[in-house]
């Protein structure tokens, strides 16, 4: 409950119709013997009014589609999208690299960490999940080898794996910390795909003896040459993987 | 089954998407005139809706408060506004610095003609015009108003106070005085 006269708080609760309606009535009947304090009241009323008034044509606006929530949900989901793929480059940096600095254990650490891990990881996103876009998609003629060359310039030739069907179709940059890193996925008609993968050895120059080994439902032929390792990554239990393993000669 | 249920729990989030963006189409024109009102230009305004809209959506499932859904929008967009407003305001004075002008500051000129109430509350202060709209326009209470600033409902109330007595004066034209810039 406000007391008499009322506070200038009171009369600006007053206008903006706050105030309960016993103390909203014991208002109306002091400014009816109030003169002064009635006419400042109407005219902040007024002035309500009048900005009621003139904004009331900016609700009137034609509607701006890019505004639409439905749009903006879509937008946002490819963004982080986006964001995830930067993160997973991210991943595959720091979970095959995040030992260095323990020089003495450092050799010990990697040799116990299978092969060729960020092979196999960069295949899950790029060649499975589609998180990573490609940096570069072959058109007509295979060129891919040309690409990889501006990268990687005495690497090892990209295996040909027609005869099984298999074509390069794609390729991308990754950043591991080895240095930087490729990869190239081949495709068949099926839609079946193998990844090569080809990064420089390490600051240790870790080079690997001809192997395989397989992770989950991945399957790795590894290793190394000209001076960086290199990884054959296809689903196990496939045809594709059989060939890789049996009788592709790198 | 799984499956069925899964089909549900799809079915379910979509409902509540519609639903939310629904709201949402309803107080979008009010975010858009709030952010007019606080940029004074309708695409920079527009930008700024977006990024609210944004902001909104993705925090929707942590931060929204159980209250009035334009509260709370009203409240990111002011903040985004006032965050980039700050840095452009910095920039300013960057740009004043080496030009030795200053454009973001109202020209007496621009003082002095305000003969309309719309004129009048386009010369007061960012929180003023927040103010004036949330509560005389909008009509959102004391209490929503004082969650928006973080301060007690008192200071919304004084401050009010003042905004009132500014725009009062404006539009009095008390310190109006057009002929003798017009002459000159």
């Amino acid at each position: 409950m406000i007391s008499l006269p009322p506070s200038e708080r009171d009369l600006h609760a007053y206008v903006d119709q706050q105030l309960s309606d016993a103390d909203r009535r014991l208002v109306d009947t002091f400014l009816a013997s109030n003169a002064e304090v009635a006419a400042q009241v109407r005219a902040w009323q007024q002035d309500a009014q009048q900005l009621r008034a003139a904004l009331s044509g900016a609700l009137q606006q034609p509607a701006n589609p890019n505004l639409d929530p439905a749009l903006i949900r879509q937008r946002l989901k490819r963004q982080s999208r986006r964001h995830l793929a930067s993160a997973a480059v991210l991943l595959i940096a720091v979970s095959v690299g995040g030992f260095s600095g323990w020089q003495a254990r450092e050799m010990m650490l990697i040799s116990a960490m299978p092969p060729m891990t960020d092979a196999l990881q960069a295949y899950r996103l790029i060649a499975q999940q589609g998180i990573l876009p490609a940096d570069y998609k072959v058109s007509d003629d295979g060129d891919m080898q040309g690409w990889l060359d501006r990268y990687f310039t005495q690497a090892n030739r990209l295996p040909d794996l027609s005869a099984a069907g298999f074509k390069p179709v794609s390729g991308r940059l990754l950043s591991t910390e080895q240095g930087p890193a490729a990869m190239v996925v081949y495709e068949d008609q099926g839609g079946h795909k193998i990844s090569f993968y080809v990064r420089p050895p390490g600051p240790k120059n870790y080079l690997l003896p001809r192997g395989s080994r397989s992770d989950g439902e991945l399957q790795a032929e590894y290793w190394s040459g000209g001076g960086y390792n290199y990884a054959m990554v296809s689903p196990s239990d496939t045809p594709a993987a059989q060939m890789l393993k049996q009788t592709v000669q790198f | 089954m799984p499956g069925v249920s899964l089909v549900q729990s799809v079915v379910t989030s979509q409902n509540f998407m519609n639903d939310i963006d629904g709201q949402l189409r309803e107080i979008i024109p009010r975010l858009r005139r709030f952010a007019v009102s606080l940029t004074r230009n309708p695409s920079s305004a527009d930008d700024l809706v977006q990024s609210c809209l944004e902001r909104a959506l993705s925090s929707w499932r942590d931060k929204r408060p159980d209250g009035d859904l334009r509260a709370w929008l009203f409240s990111i967009l002011y903040r985004q506004f006032l965050d980039a407003h700050r840095r452009s305001r910095r920039y300013a004075r960057m740009l004043e610095f080496f030009t030795g002008r200053d454009d973001s500051q109202p020209s007496v000129e621009r003082t002095v003609i305000a003969q309309s109430t719309l004129q009048a509350f386009d010369q007061l202060t960012t929180e003023q015009r927040a103010l004036l709209l949330w509560v005389s326009v909008e009509g959102l209470s004391y209490k929503e108003v004082a969650e928006i600033l973080d301060v007690p409902t008192g200071t919304v109330m004084s401050r009010l106070s003042r905004a009132r007595q500014a725009l009062r004066q404006l539009s009095d034209g008390e310190i109006t005085r057009p002929s003798l810039r017009r002459l000159k």
